[in-house]
């Protein structure tokens, strides 16, 4: 899921300086578990934005906001509210955001969020990063742990000299990302794969911005 | 005296000190540590942004060095530089006459200068070791042709005290079939530990210079332990240190390294020693003295 951070309030009442009124939209997916986009936060955020005097003319929680089509059918009952409202303030990812940009051409748009990385929610309300879409999954090669992600200097071919007690040298809240692809690659059994030397990525398979279109099966006659 | 890579294939116990670029345009002292060196070692090390701190260049230091009439080793980076300007400098370094390059995947940026620079790590170690390979043999990284080959001597880094070792060693096999052609150790005390990294390293035709580091005091040494992963003191080393007082420690110090490449020497524990003394550096030709060299 996209992991969001809610910016400072303080930093969201400077980006509205010049609005007085304002439309806010949350998202029921991943903005919602991180807690930036939920029916709460929206509550919370209409609460601070009148304390600091804006007005907030309605909101609506967008099913998957990055679905743009969908979201925009979704603001069809909020016409007027919206139209009423000197700014809309998306509570989701980046991507949600431009959703909302992309549907409203001639209106203000702002991020409440700043979004952050794709995580595994691995307790509740903790996220970690383990995949960052590199575009070219190698972890059939490195046990499955991928150490373009989980170790800070992307090496693909074994620890720095910094690995210690099979903690990182970058953090010692990080585990080094090769102890652990060295310990499971022993118990699955795949230490000769490791010793293969793997090549460097290739970036061009992560050069913004990618368009990915899904061509429908044809059926033949 | 012989150069380095010449030495060091020779057989002959190699030597090879350090040289930290600073942070400025002053070099008058460093050039002065680098002088006192002259004759007394095959080669030096000029580090890359070392720590992620940021200094002066490498490739600018490596030459001035030549000219002196050191054999420098060029330490490459990967944290600062993607796979063209690695290249690039690569080449650059053949045509300033420097003959020796050491790769290094780079300390990460959070522990240095500059914190919220972007870390490239385009290439690491072991794929920058296969680079100058294709270097060497006339082609770039992709295969295209180049207008005359470089022809450097590479090596690489390798920490025989890595906790857990297991997996150091299996990227050490890597950087020797990705083409390192040496090896200088990170800083190593315990001997005994040491003679079983070199057990194993033995198995390789690779040579191997035992990473000297000079202790300046027992509060040094503290902080090495503490702080410095892959690096482990001994505490007999620390009382040692303490016992000599304030005044004594960097004799002892120097008294503590000198002994160690000694035994290194004496008993054909490895190819050579590589003698750190980060600022120091004025100090090695005594304590190679002590140690019976030269
Ligand atoms: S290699 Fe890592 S970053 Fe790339 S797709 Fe696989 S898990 Fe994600
Ligand atoms: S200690 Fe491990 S995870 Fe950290 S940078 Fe080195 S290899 Fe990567």
């Amino acid at each position: 899921m996209i992991i969001t951070k809610a910016k400072e309030k303080g930093d969201v009442v400077a980006t509205l300086k010049d609005v007085k009124s304002v439309f806010l939209i949350g998202c029921s997916e991943c903005a919602s578990l991180c807690g930036t986009g939920s029916p709460e936060a929206l509550a919370a955020m209409k609460e601070t934005l009148e304390a600091e005097g804006k007005k907030v003319t309605g909101s609506m929680m967008a099913k998957t906001g990055c679905q743009v089509l969908g979201t925009k059918v979704e603001l069809k009952p909020a016409k007027e509210e919206i139209d009423a409202a000197d700014a809309i303030l998306v509570m989701s990812c980046g991507a949600g955001t431009q959703a909302m940009v992309e549907v409203f051409k001639d209106k203000r748009v702002y991020p409440a969020n700043d979004t952050t990385f794709l995580g595994n929610m691995t307790r509740f309300q903790q996220f970690d990063e383990r995949c960052s879409m590199c575009g070219e999954c190698i972890i059939d090669k490195t046990g499955g742990i991928c150490p373009v992600t989980t170790c800070p200097k992307g090496i693909l071919n074994g620890p720095c000299g910094g690995t210690n007690n099979g903690m990182c040298e970058v953090s010692p809240d990080i585990e080094c990302a090769w102890a652990k692809i060295y310990a499971r690659m022993e118990r699955t059994g795949e230490l000769d794969k490791m010793r293969e030397i793997v090549p460097p990525k290739d970036y061009s398979k992560k050069l913004s911005p990618k368009v990915w279109v899904i061509e429908k099966k044809k059926e033949e006659k | 005296m012989k150069k380095f890579k010449e030495a060091l294939e020779s057989g002959e116990f190699t030597i090879t000190a350090e040289c930290g670029p600073p942070k400025g345009t002053d070099i008058e002292e460093m050039l002065s540590h680098a002088k006192h060196l002259l004759g007394k070692v095959h080669g030096i090390n000029v580090t890359d942004n070392q720590s992620a701190v940021v200094r002066i260049g490498s490739l600018g230091v490596c030459r001035l060095l030549s000219e002196m009439g050191h054999d420098p080793i060029f330490q490459l980076t990967c944290r600062d530089r993607n796979r063209l300007a690695i290249q690039s400098d690569l080449m650059g370094a053949h045509i300033l006459g420097i003959k020796n390059v050491l790769c290094m995947t780079g300390d990460h940026v959070s522990a240095g200068d500059h914190k919220t620079a972007k870390p490239v790590y385009d290439f690491e170690s072991v794929q920058l070791l296969q680079c100058v390979g294709k270097l060497n043999s006339g082609t770039d990284w992709e295969g295209n042709a180049m207008k005359g080959a470089t022809n450097l001597y590479q090596g690489a880094v390798v920490t025989p005290e890595s906790n857990p070792l297991e997996p150091q060693m299996l990227k050490f096999e890597k950087k020797i079939k990705a083409g390192a052609n040496f090896f200088q150790t990170q800083a190593i005390y315990d001997m005994d530990n040491f003679k079983r990294f070199m057990d194993r390293a033995r198995k390789h035709d690779v040579k191997v210079l035992a990473g000297i580091l000079l202790l300046k005091n027992a509060g040094m040494a503290n902080f090495l332990n503490k702080f410095v992963p892959g690096i482990t003191v001994p505490q007999e080393l620390i009382d040692k240190l303490k016992a000599a007082g304030k005044e004594g420690a960097l004799d002892a110090g120097m008294d503590i390294a000198a002994e160690q490449v000694r035994i290194i020497k004496e008993q054909g524990l490895a190819d050579g020693a590589h003698v750190m003394a980060i600022g120091l550096e004025d100090k090695v030709p005594d304590i190679l003295q002590r140690a019976g060299i030269a």
